[in-house]
């Protein structure tokens, strides 16, 4: 008994511990790539900033935001996901940033047209296709593929992911509640399976026959192409990547990895500091090379494995819509039976 | 009766006050969930029984059937043939079958499916060799199917202690007294074993139960909607917090049913273990050694070498991109809040059921099973319960809450271990110790701690090995830059780079299988002990 008195005593002393370190900045950050930790490794070195994190699911983090109200230590919130930051600053947790270096350093069609978050990286829902067993000429846009003419041939992944939840936002937003669930129903009908695995494994699933067209992340792919498994390698380069709605057509869909200030930012200085260092071109090489993201800032080029595929038309769409018609995305999902 | 039972309150006053102050704290979270039941408009739940859960929850009942069926066949069926006969590879399976325990489920069903792939080693080996059409072997694993069983191999371990404890307790005089009346072994297997193992059986089931209902990662990635992603449809995609609050809410119900039922098996079927005679080992003919070999080789090699080699494989494929510093400082993190949680929670749960037994009331064993319910919780709905109480106190992201959230969240695991052993004390131990004068405090400090001793070192490593592995709640509340063994794999895995994720689950595999041994050795002093 004795002894579990002591542990307790410990216990009380681990739990005191606390670093008094004034020159901080701290994250609630829904990212959690190896990239990131470099970012923020050379920022501290740059600046003498230390930056802490804390990483989570987003809802988790807005959770947390929310109940610390004023006493939150948190001063930045970032997610992979725009519709989150809306939501976020739906609750009132954002306040708007004014930076000339922002600015200047963001490409202007990427920004918050409320100035409520900044983007720093940006990823592209695509298709990719058998290159044995679909011609490209026959791919247009994400409406075509309710063409019946794709039946037991389309491939994604479940609709509690927060990428297919985003894309079908953005249908909503772009052609209406209507015309969306009309979409969804038909791409339902043309399932090659239940939607199910991650994106590298509709990728997996075309190399093995199942499906002839997934609807994956950008970014996957990269990470695919960039593999060190042979057997994922071919798969990954047994698929063609074909970005939708280009030429007249509005563009393919895309989001953001995005950071908003808290409304209660206790380091407010440090945190938009941060920002701005992340948005900078040094930070852009940075995230590139290493996550196969696109970059926001115009000066830095995507990295080798990406600009393979060429440039592409982004969808223009107000990316606050991505939250704004989630729950309309998701009311789509369910009743037309998309798991 | 009547008298002893109105001292008994005096007489342990601070004890039972004790008791109910931590029991409140425990159940805190739980209360606060049921305070924001009448908060929301219950728009979502009904949108969701419009819509979804029906379907939700027959995928719940199909996944926890399969799933407790394969957990029975992998871990019920060895725990008898070990128990009772010697064969080949006995001893050798007696020590490694609760391996698969230190593989989370979610990596199992990651690894698997990537063994199991259109590019993974499966197919790609058969295709080379193959006189088998490759068309055969090209179908889509990912079924709810495979889940159970997968899940089954993770969790069979449950099942196979709880049963191979009570297979050896039970000893040889029921076995002989069956004999003598004419069953064979089939017969008395069925007829005798089973019916008084069931507790013990069901008890290992319970966790089994528990287990895929609070599953998250592994039932997302099959695409396998169970009533927990209906929680969190409500939540992550609805962005409607009181929705998940009130289906949380169900879920806890449906558990509350469960415990009932547990404690209606245990009460029905009580009766105490005999000395334990020497176990037969018997002798077989070489033909039903090989099968039962073969039998205990299944869940071994299923459960544990092929996840394993495959994990070790991607490890050496990534070698070089190993950060050593990184891998050392967070197995010191995972190692730090799994001891340390652990103590805390043997150290509660061996108090609670202390003073269930001192009391020998049933309002203490009520409370008993009411602290054990945030084992069926999902870990972010235990977090959410912190987060809504503590958050704006600033104190969620402290070690302080981080190790209150596990208590909450594994007591339920301490418990078992240490119960089972509690309760086969017979009561006169107690009677003994108060005659002689001692005080509760010393009834526990010079009877039930030395005697539970095993049962509570058990219940250290459970603890210890669930803590390890443990991921929703450390995501949530951990404090900044920290970071876990789990948290770290997860986080790779998540993002599709399963490669290199894998020194850190071969840590965590590591760890827990090491402390899976030395459990080995505390089950058989338990079992010789009594």
């Amino acid at each position: 008994m004795r002894s579990l008195i002591l542990i307790m005593f410990f216990f009380a002393m681990s739990c005191s511990q606390k670093k008094e370190i004034t020159n901080e900045v701290n994250l609630y950050s829904q990212r959690h790539y190896t990239v990131d930790e470099i970012q923020y490794k050379n920022f501290e070195e740059l600046t003498g900033i230390k930056v802490n994190v804390v990483k989570a699911n987003a809802d988790e983090l807005i959770e947390r935001l929310k109940n610390e109200g004023k006493n939150s230590p948190a001063d930045l919130f970032i997610t992979v996901d725009a519709g989150k930051l809306f939501h976020a600053r739906e609750q009132g947790l954002l306040q708007k940033v004014s930076s000339e270096i922002l600015n200047i350093n963001v490409a202007s069609d990427l920004r918050d047209p409320d100035g409520y978050w900044t983007p720093i990286t940006y990823r592209a829902r695509i298709l990719v296709y058998s290159k044995d067993r679909v011609s490209k000429e026959d791919l247009s846009t994400y409406e075509d593929l309710s063409n019946p003419k794709w039946k037991n041939k389309i491939l994604v992944r479940s609709s509690s992911n927060a990428y297919n939840q985003a894309l079908m936002s953005s249908l909503v937003a772009n052609l209406g509640y209507d015309k969306a669930k009309e979409w969804s129903s038909g791409v339902v009908a043309n399932f090659a399976r239940d939607p199910k695995g991650s994106d590298r494994d509709q990728v997996r699933a075309i190399a093995a026959g199942q499906g002839d067209i997934a609807i994956v992340n950008s970014y996957y792919i990269g990470i695919l192409l960039s593999s060190e498994k042979e057997s994922d390698l071919n798969a990954g380069k047994s698929v063609g990547v074909f970005f939708p709605n280009q030429g007249e057509g509005r563009g393919s869909h895309i989001n953001v990895s995005a950071i908003g200030l808290t409304n209660n930012s206790p380091n407010k200085e440090n945190a938009i500091r941060l920002m701005e260092y992340l948005t900078s071109p040094e930070a852009q090489e940075v995230y590139v090379n290493n996550s196969y993201e696109y970059p926001v800032n115009k000066l830095v080029q995507p990295s080798e494995i990406v600009k393979k595929w060429g440039e592409f038309k982004v969808d223009k769409l107000n990316l606050n819509s991505l939250g704004e018609y989630r729950s309309d995305a998701i009311k789509i999902f369910d009743s037309t039976g998309w798991q | 009766m009547a008298i002893i039972k109105s001292n008994f309150f005096f007489e342990n006053k601070r004890w039972v006050i004790t008791s109910l102050i931590i029991a409140t704290f425990i159940l805190l979270p739980v209360l606060v969930l049921i305070l924001n039941l009448f908060n929301g408009q219950g728009e979502t739940l009904n949108y969701l029984v419009e819509t979804v859960l029906f379907d939700y929850t027959i995928n719940t009942f199909k996944l926890i059937l399969i799933c407790c069926v394969s957990a029975l066949f992998f871990g019920l069926i060895p725990a008898w043939f070990i128990s009772n006969y010697s064969f080949f590879g006995r001893n050798f399976f007696d020590l490694v079958l609760y391996l698969p325990l230190a593989i989370p489920s979610y990596i199992m069903a990651f690894t698997y499916i990537d063994i199991l792939s259109y590019t993974g080693f499966f197919q790609t080996l058969l295709n080379n060799i193959s006189f088998i059409p490759s068309s055969f072997l090209n179908v889509d694993y990912m079924q709810i199917e495979t889940l159970g069983v997968l899940m089954g191999l993770a969790l069979y371990p449950y099942v196979y202690t709880a049963s191979r404890v009570s297979f050896s307790l039970i000893g040889t005089n029921y076995i002989n007294v069956s004999k003598n009346l004419g069953l064979n072994s089939a017969q008395t297997f069925y007829k005798i074993i089973l019916p008084l193992s069931r507790p013990a059986i069901f008890s290992g089931l319970f966790l089994v139960i528990m287990e895929v209902l609070n599953e998250y990662g592994a039932v997302k990635y099959f695409g396998v909607n169970t009533y927990t992603s209906g929680i969190f449809r409500s939540w992550f995609s609805l962005g409607d917090i009181n929705g998940a609050i009130q289906l949380a809410c169900i879920l806890l119900v449906f558990v509350l049913v469960l415990f009932y039922l547990e404690k209606k098996t245990i009460n029905k079927s009580k009766f105490y273990y005999s000395k334990n005679s020497d176990v037969i080992n018997k002798k077989l003919q070489q033909k039903s050694s090989f099968l039962m070999t073969s039998v205990c080789a299944v869940p071994f090699l299923f459960g544990f070498v092929i996840p394993v080699l495959f994990i070790i494989n991607n490890v050496i494929i990534t070698y070089s991109d190993i950060d050593f510093f990184k891998l050392l400082k967070l197995t010191w993190n995972s190692v730090y809040v799994s001891t340390f949680s652990a103590f805390l929670i043997i150290a509660t749960a061996l108090f609670f059921l202390f003073v269930d037994r001192i009391s020998r009331r049933n309002w203490s064993s009520h409370i008993n099973s009411l602290i054990s319910l945030g084992y069926a919780l999902p870990g972010a709905v235990v977090g959410l319960g912190l987060i809504l109480l503590f958050s704006s106190y600033s104190l969620v992201g402290s070690f302080f809450i981080l190790f209150y959230a596990y208590i909450i969240r594994f007591l339920a695991v301490g418990k078992s271990p240490i119960k089972s052993s509690i309760e086969k004390q017979p009561l006169s131990f107690d009677d003994t110790g108060k005659n002689l004068g001692l005080g509760p405090f010393k009834l526990l400090q010079k009877i039930h701690f030395p005697v539970n001793k095993y049962a509570l070192l058990s219940a250290f490593i459970l603890v210890f090995i669930d803590v390890m592995k443990e991921l929703p709640v450390t995501l949530i509340l951990r404090p900044f830059n920290f970071d876990t063994l789990a948290t770290q794999t997860y986080e790779f895995a998540i993002e599709e780079m399963l490669p290199l994720s894998s020194v850190y689950s071969l840590m965590i595999i590591a760890l827990s299988s090491v402390m899976l041994l030395i459990l080995k050795s505390f089950v058989d002093k338990q079992i010789d002990v009594s």
